[in-house]
């Protein structure tokens, strides 16, 4: 394969992959919007288009049209930077994610992942802890004291939170011996999903997805109650339209990056078994991969609005005094299962 | 002394007093509807009555006098309940019209029925109806069922005016009110009966339905109509004054003020006329230019003139400040000593009651403080205006022309002719400078009446400087908290300031610098300046002013 | 620091909090198969019971006279004053009439103290709640908007009567 094929086969992958990824977050705030009026018995958004969906353009456009607003103490480059850097990050973990098996298209084997890294999982862990850099930079440059707390509150709970993420992590790497997406995947062929075998690791992975991407229950550095909006509080027009974007891009990867270390990826158990053609089984598997992933951003939204936030106490100390702990002892329970099973 | 226990009070009294007098000047209030301290005693409204030891029955505090030794009690259990009874009887026929009735608010029956009636009516027939809507006399309005029969008007106009106009006529609950045969309530004190009035059967035709009494602020301040300086009352709702009432001085006019003075003394304050921002003549027209930019004008004007060719008209309207400033601006600044004011007095026009013949409010007050100077006066003045010996005049707040219609083609040559007035009048239309006068109601300052005594004058209207809160001015509850937004906010202030103020202003544009900010330091001037007022300030002159001591004879007006 | 006393201690089942979460979020999902409440504003209207204070009204006599005498009681109780009334003489029996009368929407607070207070029954809080305008001027709404025929102020009337 030449560089120039590389490249336009790279180039077309990232073109479908935003597109998917912009077009996922405009709906998944239409649906954050329409499942919080379920659950409270109210109808939602449902004036603009047909049941509402073309809600989410009309939000864009009105975004669009607002005032930019930096207050007059904002360091002015890094306010700018702060909403740029969410979104690269936001957009940029999504590149290791595998959506489905590699295909054979017009005679190029092409593997449904935007780059086949093989220490995936340590560029995303990379990627989201450079997440916390827009959430601090945003609040200590507006010069607000509600943005400054939003984004101490964020930096303390992301660092906090990413240990027991690693931890988990580390338990499903034991099983993959591979930092590389696609292996994790291939690891958890059948039934051999991480998430039967070390539930322990799936709790305290799942709790610190929630806390990394700041939903609730851990929503506290934009706690509107006490902080107005937080990190966000003096961010208008398309600065905050990309802080949005940013918080709903990571509760996509959240979710792709759970069905991948937990959730058996696109597989769907023995379906190789089946015997089906194999333009069927692949289809089958990249929906079954949405499938998960949809499963999971439903659960996502349906926590929000079902829990009350921690208090910053109580954040801290499960945290590390429950998660920490949980995922350790997930992690020798891993070990000793590898070492039975070897 | 005699002595009277009252509600277990012991006080003294002097003899011959009534009841109800020693209570009310010891505080105590018996309540009355037909008692008026002063009127004659009619005692037909009963509602006095009170308890008196060692007499079998309750007595009527207005009509028995006190005695020494008498024991009154006005809170027995016995003296409440005759009270009631008779609040009851009064409130048989009197209509519940209070939400159409003027007086509400100020109506002594309808407090009374607050504080002494049990409020419930056990009358069910159908009231008497009487005559509603009788025009007593062109200032006066009738509701006959109103009326409670108290009398208080025809003993006024019998006692206080002098003359019988008014009569009860038929009995019992039929009783009513009528002028007699052939006549009209029309003397010229005739609209005290609508404030003596304890209920709203005789209301004022000017300012019926005008507006609610608890809408409008009240300043206490002097009638502007003769030299009698009565003491009024002046109501003020959204900076538009509605009405003037009487208000009780002993020293000067009791209890009353005349028709004139109440009805035609306010009426221009509130006209559309008023001038608004100083005025200068360009192109033949009068056009509103800036203060600074008159000031300039004016100063560069004058200065064109030979000193003996202008002459300075003071008035008999503007207070002692005004007139003191004025005239010191005249001598000392721009150095004339042509300069008096008109003494306006229409002989046969005064009574022995207030009216007085001397129409200026402030003549005695004007010559005090030096307003004659020693050069020519008014009328040698009015001379030269007409041989041409004066080429220039500078008159304020008098109109030449309505004083004297044939001077107008004098005062047309005028080469230069600057007025401080209040509203555009005939005299404006020649002028070449006018400055907006602020009219008494607006101003600080004090008068002095005919009989010398010094009293205050207060602004009810705020001009378009003021402001009502910090400026200490009365307020009304709509003053209190409106904003700008709000229709009754946006009040017309006419953008005026008092003759003094603009002196200064001159004064300093001619570069002698006169550094008063408010009227009270022209007086503290005036009282170190002129023997008559030494040791006066605004507050030792007081709500019903102080009588001034002549060290030398004032020429008589 | 002193311990807390609590009414009842949680069991360790309660302190694993899993448990507990999984109730709360069953509670929610049954929600989200309950009917809505939503009342579709535009297409579907909230017909407001007697009891409703909406937009207060004059009231309009089928002769066509108003009630309202202008004696400003409700001016003067108005604890957002946000009336004004301004009175003339009529040669109606009745002697008074508002020759103004303004009531400034931005400031009525829908107390109804106005109604409580009025001797006449003139002014009434209507079932009237869509008031939108878009100046200060509009929002002032003088006699043409206020006068409301008797017959559409039934409902509030009743009420009054009976429980005034």
């Amino acid at each position: 394969m030449g560089i120039l094929e590389i490249v336009i086969i790279t180039m077309v992958k990232i073109l479908i992959i935003v597109t998917i990824m912009l077009l996922t977050v405009s709906y998944l705030v239409y649906f954050e919007r329409k499942i919080s009026a379920w659950t409270q018995n109210r109808v939602g958004p449902n004036r603009v288009g047909y049941a509402g969906l073309l809600q989410p353009f009309a939000d864009v456009f009105k975004l669009l049209l607002k005032e930019d607003i930096v207050p007059d103490v904002a360091n002015k480059p890094i306010h700018t930077l702060a909403p740029i850097l969410a979104l690269i990050i936001a957009f940029g973990t999504y590149a290791v994610i595998p959506i489905g098996p590699s295909i054979n298209l017009f005679g190029h084997e092409i593997a449904m992942v935007v780059a086949d890294v093989n220490i995936g999982i340590l560029y995303v862990l990379a990627l989201t802890s450079i997440g916390v850099y827009a959430i601090t930079f945003s609040g200590w440059s507006s010069g607000s004291k509600y943005s400054l707390l939003g984004g101490v509150r964020s930096s303390a709970q992301m660092i906090s939170y990413e240990i027991s993420m690693g931890f988990s992590i580390a338990g499903v790497l034991l099983f993959a011996e591979s930092l590389r997406p696609l292996d994790i995947v291939a690891s958890q062929s059948g039934f051999m999903w991480n998430a039967l075998i070390q539930p322990i690791g799936f709790v305290t992975f799942v709790v610190s997805a929630f806390a990394e991407t700041n939903r609730l229950p851990f929503d506290l550095p934009e706690a509107e109650p006490e902080l107005v909006g937080g990190y966000h509080t003096e961010y208008s027009s398309m600065k905050f339209a990309a802080f949005f974007l940013a918080e709903y891009a990571n509760m996509i990867i959240a979710s792709a990056l759970i069905v991948t270390l937990y959730l058996g990826g696109w597989q769907i158990p023995y379906i190789e078994t089946l015997g089906l053609a194999s333009w069927l089984t692949i289809s089958l598997q990249v929906a079954g991969f949405f499938v998960k992933m949809g499963a999971l951003l439903f659960f996502f939204i349906w926590v929000r609005w079902s829990l009350p936030r921690f208090r910053y106490d109580q954040l801290m100390n499960i945290g590390w005094k429950v998660m920490f702990p949980l995922s350790l002892i997930n992690l020798i329970w891993a070990a000793i299962l590898v070492m039975l099973l070897n | 002394m005699p002595k009277i226990t009252i509600d277990n009070k012991e006080l003294e009294f002097k003899p011959g007093q009534t009841i109800i007098q020693v209570a009310k000047d010891n505080g105590i209030e018996i309540p009355h509807f037909c008692w008026h301290p002063s009127l004659s005693v009619s005692g037909n409204c009963r509602v006095c009555l009170v308890e008196v030891e060692k007499m079998p029955k309750l007595v009527i505090a207005c009509a028995t006098i006190a005695a020494d030794g008498m024991v009154v009690h006005t809170q027995s259990e016995k003296t409440i309940s005759a009270r009631n009874a008779v609040m009851e009887f009064i409130l048989i026929n009197h209509p519940l019209d209070c939400p159409i009735c003027d007086e509400a608010g100020e109506c002594k029956l309808q407090d009374y029925a607050y504080q002494h009636s049990v409020g419930e009516s056990r009358f069910t027939e159908t009231k008497q109806h009487k005559d509603k809507r009788v025009e007593l006399g062109p200032h006066v309005m009738f509701d006959g069922e109103r009326c409670i029969s108290c009398s208080r008007c025809i003993r006024f106009c019998d006692e206080v005016a002098g003359e019988n106009q008014l009569t009860f006529v038929k009995r019992g609950d039929k009783v009513t009110i009528v002028t007699f045969p052939g006549k009209q309530l029309d003397n010229p004190y005739s609209l005290n009966v609508t404030d003596i009035c304890p209920v709203g059967a005789l209301t004022n035709r000017d300012f019926r339905f005008k507006s609610r009494v608890w809408d409008m602020s009240s300043t206490k301040t002097i009638c502007s109509g003769c030299s009698r300086g009565c003491n009024t009352d002046m109501w003020v709702r959204s900076n538009e004054v509605l009405r003037l009432t009487p208000r009780y001085n002993d020293n000067v006019n009791s209890y009353w003020m005349c028709d004139n003075g109440r009805l035609n003394t306010f009426k221009f304050v509130n006209e559309d006329s008023r001038v608004n921002g100083p005025h200068l003549r360009r192109d033949g027209k009068l056009t509103k230019v800036g203060w600074d930019e008159v000031f300039a004008s004016a100063v560069s004007e004058l200065k064109s003139f030979n000193k003996d060719e202008v002459a300075f008209i003071g008035s008999a309207y503007s207070t002692l400040e005004d007139n003191f400033l004025f005239a010191k601006f005249a001598k000392s600044v721009f150095g004339s000593k042509n300069f008096d004011f008109p003494r306006v007095t229409v002989p046969g026009s005064g009574d022995n009651i207030l009216i007085t013949e001397d129409k200026r409010p402030n003549s005695l007050g004007a010559e005090l403080v030096g307003m004659s100077g020693n050069g020519m006066n008014f009328n040698q003045i009015i001379k030269g205006l007409i041989d041409g010996k004066i080429k220039a005049l500078y008159v304020v707040d008098e109109n030449l022309i309505e004083l004297n219609p044939e001077l107008e083609a004098n005062i047309a040559k005028l080469d230069l002719l600057i007025v401080h007035a209040s509203n555009f009048n005939t005299l404006t239309n020649y002028a070449n400078i006018v400055f907006p006068s602020a009219t008494y109601a607006e101003k600080n300052g004090t008068w002095i009446n005919i009989e010398g005594r010094i009293q205050r004058l207060k602004p009810a209207v705020a001009t378009f400087e003021a402001d009502r809160s910090l400026d200490g001015m009365a307020m009304s509850r709509l003053d209190k908290f409106g904003t700008e937004y709000d229709r009754w906010g946006k009040v017309r202030k006419v953008d005026a300031r008092s003759t003094w103020k603009i002196i200064v202003g001159l004064a300093n544009a001619f570069g002698t610098k006169y550094k008063y900010t408010m009227a009270e330091e022209v007086f503290s001037d005036i009282s170190k300046s002129i023997d008559e007022f030494k040791d006066l300030n605004y507050d030792s002159i007081g709500e019903f002013g102080t009588q001034l001591k002549f060290k030398k004879q004032i020429v008589k007006v | 620091m002193a311990k807390k006393k609590r009414m009842k201690d949680l069991t360790l089942l309660e302190r694993i909090y899993l448990p507990e979460i999984a109730k709360g979020m069953a509670l929610t999902f049954q929600n989200m198969f309950r009917p809505s409440f939503t009342m579709e504003y535009p297409e579907v209207k909230f017909e407001p019971p007697a009891s409703y204070r909406g937009r207060p009204v004059l009231a309009l006599e089928e002769n066509g006279e108003e009630r309202c005498v202008a004696c400003g009681l409700c001016s003067r109780v108005c604890p957002a004053l946000a009336i004004e009334v301004q009175a003339a003489e009529t040669e109606r029996e009745k002697e008074r009439y508002p020759e103004k009368f303004e009531i400034n929407m931005l400031r009525c607070i829908f107390c109804g103290f106005c109604e409580e207070v009025c001797p006449e029954e003139a002014i009434i809080m209507s079932k009237d709640y869509e008031l939108a305008f878009s100046n200060r001027e509009d929002a002032v709404y003088g006699k043409d908007k206020l006068l409301t025929p008797v017959s559409v102020l039934k409902d509030r009337i009743e009420f009054l009567r009976q429980y005034k």
